[in-house]
């Protein structure tokens, strides 16, 4: 069963993967065949596949011990030259941060996602720069005092000193994220002022459509939108139903088997409000969920309730549903399962109740909520995220030192990681043309000639020349973007700052797709580079 | 002959070249040799002379700029031939953060060997080393001559056909160095092939069975040693200490057969025996001190728990030790004149 946010398709990123990395490979193929031609001649081609068969060669006969006794050997360093410094660091910091997070705010709530999310965030920003920096100093520093040398003149494949690294310092950003993601979960169990709190909500989620105020009489799907009224506030994510009218939200929650259906269904609602007139204020909205059958029209009204704003709204829904028919003018009882549910499909139809009034909704607002896991389990899941992350990092960083010093590694590998996080939306707006105003060169022209990003450009040979070398640009973009991870992948906090489980198919998955993905790849350069330059300092 | 070569060299030229591919330096040229089965060959010359260059060209740490190499009858950059081969680099290049065990058990797993069999390795040539002392103790505390121990014992861990030494003998005492020469003989007794390179000349004399001269990376001269040092046209006598007659009757001799006489005089002996004497015989008899005639230091009551080689370091100058010392220190400032 899977109602994640947005799931994840593994099929096609495989897919492109292939594509990617084989044009890619290609690509390299090209231009190292025309480089080995222009620098031997002849018998360039052939050392090129000689090269190529002596890399497989030393692939295939890597052995367990020799990268084992390599990652041991940079496990050992990181810790015997005090790497762990950063612990302090870390200690202090929870400490004076106490003081200022406590008097933040007083929703129970929002105040597990401060503290959740700054211990996450202080996790990730203090081991992320020592892992980055440990790892892409590693084999410069290596190579500058030579002791490489004393390695690579044992039997060692340089493939193995690649591999033995990215494990090393993987243990090693393992180890330090253990410890740290210990002391914060400790921490968090000590701040939270209501542990009750601390949950790890397991959410279905459907897919929402709305009626207007003319929805049809009793079938309601007659009219159906994924939109509906906004009231005036354009950053507004939420669409309004009216209350009063035949205005609906409409939730559909596929795929549903009998084992989902317990003895009870549990409804998590969290609607915004907004009144037109004051009504009563001392009580909140009216509101009601009906369960339908897509198929019968059969409608099951559950009892009104009132829409209380920043809190959870439970609603129970036994396995056996007692209503009032209308036509019959009895009680009739039916099967929540056997009697509502048509082809796997649960459907809920909200209404406001009172009239004038509206109520807000996005489609995260309504979820089936199944047993909670523990917080422990979420927020594990959350460091896992971090783990990824940081792996990805020092897969980089390890092949970028391999033919660069340690500060070109570490400037590489920020940048991967800038362009990958803040960068990435603009970059993906410039790229489909989203973003206006055109490429750097005539976003340039524009501010030169004061053009606002919507006029026109004047057709003129300058013109042409600058949108043609701009188009060059956007396609360089474009395989940045393709090469660069998204690191938003990693960012597993906000469902668990949220009180929520991190999905497996929405966060877990993509995140560890994405670190396999880059670790092939990266080694390759790795070893290429490493194989292909005497390990003389330069 | 040509069957027995380990090492075949066949117009090796490097040129070291800046990042820009700008020629640097030429630090070899053309450079033609072979190194035979079993004996011991050493690459003779003064600093800078591409004597380094040439053992990492062996190793495939560098690449050629031109030339052949064979190697254990592979490619310098074949991986696989390591698996046979020993090597001390110039300076001790080892993880400082590691301790004597540590360090051979390292390279040991390097060599793909069990656990048992890296610690009856490590263990023997620990003490073989004569590191037992210290075989806790990280690189980082080591002084200079047991970081070339261990370095030597770091190159012998997989009993390795043969031996590259980049200048064995630079850091050592004088013991330290005897005993590292010992240490070289033995690996040919046990049927090594052993190449070293030195500026040393009196290390190079004693253990090389062939060598090559190189200056400024140009072979000079090669061939056996007991063969280039050979004077043919000069005979040596050695006899009994014999009295102002018989020395004048042996001139008449010479004379009537017409030969020149150029010297006669009482051989001395070398510092480095004189050396190892004294600290023979201080091991021998604790507590002698050598005092100078005039005055007795002040504090020459003192000092008996010091070592014999502590003791002996500390006669005075004149006796010769401090300046074998220092050069032992300074092995950069004890070239040949070129
Ligand atoms: N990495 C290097 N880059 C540039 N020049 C070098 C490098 N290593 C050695 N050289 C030069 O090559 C020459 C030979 O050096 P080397 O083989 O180390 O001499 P030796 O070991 O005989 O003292 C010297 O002139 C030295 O300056
Ligand atoms: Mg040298």
């Amino acid at each position: 069963m899977d109602f994640d946010p947005e799931p994840y398709e593994l099929l096609p990123a495989v897919l492109h993967y292939i594509a990617a990395v084989g044009s890619l490979l290609f690509v390299v193929a090209l231009v190292a065949v025309i480089w080995s031609l222009a620098s031997r001649g002849r018998s360039g081609p052939a050392a090129l596949i000689e090269g190529i068969k002596k890399g497989c060669r030393d692939f295939a006969q890597i052995s367990p011990r020799r990268v084992w006794a390599l990652s041991m050997l940079t496990i050992r360093e990181a810790l015997r030259r005090k790497a762990l410094m950063v612990f302090v660091v870390f200690a202090v910091l929870f400490m004076f941060a106490g003081w200022f997070l406590q008097q933040a705010t007083d929703r129970p709530d929002l105040q597990v996602e401060v503290y959740v999310s700054f211990v996450l965030k202080a996790i990730t920003w203090l081991v992320l720069p020592v892992v980055m920096i440990l790892a892409c100093w590693g084999l410069p520093e290596d190579i500058r005092a030579r002791s490489l040398h004393t390695v690579v003149t044992k039997p060692v494949r340089r493939s193995e000193i690649v591999l033995g690294r990215i494990i090393g310092f993987i243990s090693v950003s393992t180890l330090i994220l253990l410890i740290m993601g210990g002391v914060g979960y400790v921490w968090i169990l000590r701040q939270v002022p209501d542990p009750s709190y601390l949950v790890s909500r397991v959410p279905i989620y459907g897919k929402l459509r709305y009626t207007n105020r003319l929805g049809d009489e009793r079938n309601a799907i007659g009219l159906e939108y994924d939109y509906s009224i906004n009231v005036g506030d354009i950053w507004e994510f939420r669409n309004y139903i009216e209350g009063g009218t035949k205005s609906r939200a409409l939730w559909y929650f596929e795929g549903m088997d009998a084992d989902d259906f317990d003895d009870k269904l549990i409804i998590e609602t969290g609607f915004e409000s907004f009144r037109t007139h004051k009504g009563d204020m001392d009580r909140g909205l009216l509101a009601r969920l009906n369960i339908m059958n897509a198929e019968t029209g059969l409608q099951v009204p559950l009892q009104p309730f009132t829409v209380e704003e920043y809190t959870q709204n439970l609603h129970e829904i036994p396995r056996k549903l007692q209503y009032f028919d209308e036509d019959t003018q009895d009680f009739r009882e039916v099967d929540l399962f056997e009697d509502l549910v048509y082809d796997g499909t649960l459907k809920i139809a909200v209404e406001c109740l009172d009239a004038n009034q509206y109520i807000g909704m996005a489609r995260p607002d309504l979820f089936i909520r199944l047993p909670d896991r523990s917080f422990f389990a979420g927020y594990s899941k959350a460091i896992l995220g971090i783990w990824l992350m940081l792996s990805i990092i020092v897969v980089i960083a390890v092949s970028a030192s391999c033919f660069v010093k340690g500060p070109v590694a570490v400037l590489l590998t920020f940048s991967f990681l800038i362009l990958g996080q803040p960068f990435r939306s603009f970059m993906e707006k410039m790229v489909t043309g989203e973003q206006e105003g055109g490429g750097p060169l005539e976003a340039w022209y524009r501010l030169i000639h004061h053009l606002n990003t919507t006029s026109e450009l004047p057709a003129s040979l300058l013109t042409n020349a600058m949108k043609f070398i701009d188009q060059i640009l956007l396609n360089f973009l474009w395989v940045m973007q393709n090469l660069i991870p998204n690191f938003e992948h990693f960012r597993m906090s906000p469902y668990v700052a949220n009180g929520f489980d991190v999905p497996w198919s929405a966060a877990m998955l993509p995140s560890l797709v994405v670190t396999i993905a880059y670790l092939l790849p990266c080694v390759l350069i790795g070893y290429f580079s490493l194989a292909m330059r005497e390990l003389e300092s330069k | 002959m040509e069957n027995d070569a380990v090492i075949q060299i066949r117009n090796l030229t490097k040129i070291y070249r800046d990042f820009w591919g700008r020629k640097k330096v030429l630090a070899l040229n053309s450079l033609s040799l072979d190194v035979n089965k079993g004996e011991i060959f050493g690459l003779l010359g003064p600093n800078g002379s591409g004597k380094t260059t040439t053992m990492k060209l062996l190793l495939g740490l560098l690449f050629p700029t031109d030339g052949k190499i064979s190697i254990l009858g592979k490619e310098a950059s074949n991986v696989e031939k390591n698996e046979r081969i020993g090597y001390l680099p110039e300076e001790s290049y080892l993880y400082r953060f590691l301790n004597a065990e540590e360090t051979l058990d390292f390279y040991g797993q390097l060599f793909d060997m069990p656990a048992s069999q890296r610690r009856e390795q490590t263990d023997r040539l620990i003490k073989s080393v004569g590191l037992d002392f210290a075989r806790r103790r990280q690189l980082k505390e080591y002084s200079k001559g047991m970081t070339r121990r261990i370095g030597l014992a770091q190159a012998l861990i997989n009993d390795p056909e043969l031996v590259l030494l980049d200048e064995p003998t630079s850091g050592l005492d004088p013991l330290g160095t005897r005993d590292m020469k010992d240490m070289i003989l033995k690996l040919r007794d046990e049927g090594k092939t052993v190449v070293m390179c030195s500026h040393l000349l009196a290390d190079v004399q004693d253990v090389c069975d062939r060598i090559a001269i190189l200056y400024e990376g140009e072979l000079k001269q090669l061939g056996r040693v007991d063969e280039l040092l050979k004077e043919q046209d000069v005979t040596q006598l050695l006899t009994s200490r014999l009295d102002d007659a018989v020395v004048r009757d042996i001139e008449e001799v010479l004379k009537k057969h017409n030969a020149q006489l150029k010297s006669i005089d009482h051989p001395t002996n070398s510092l480095e025996d004189l050396f190892l004497k004294t600290v023979k015989e201080s091991v021998e008899r604790p507590g002698r001190r050598f005092l100078p005639d005039e005055a007795a230091q002040p504090d020459a009551s003192e000092g008996n728990g010091q070592s014999p080689s502590e003791s002996a370091s500390q006669t005075p100058a004149e006796s010769g030790e401090q300046t074998s010392q220092a050069e032992s220190e300074k092995p950069d400032e004890a070239q040949p004149a070129s």
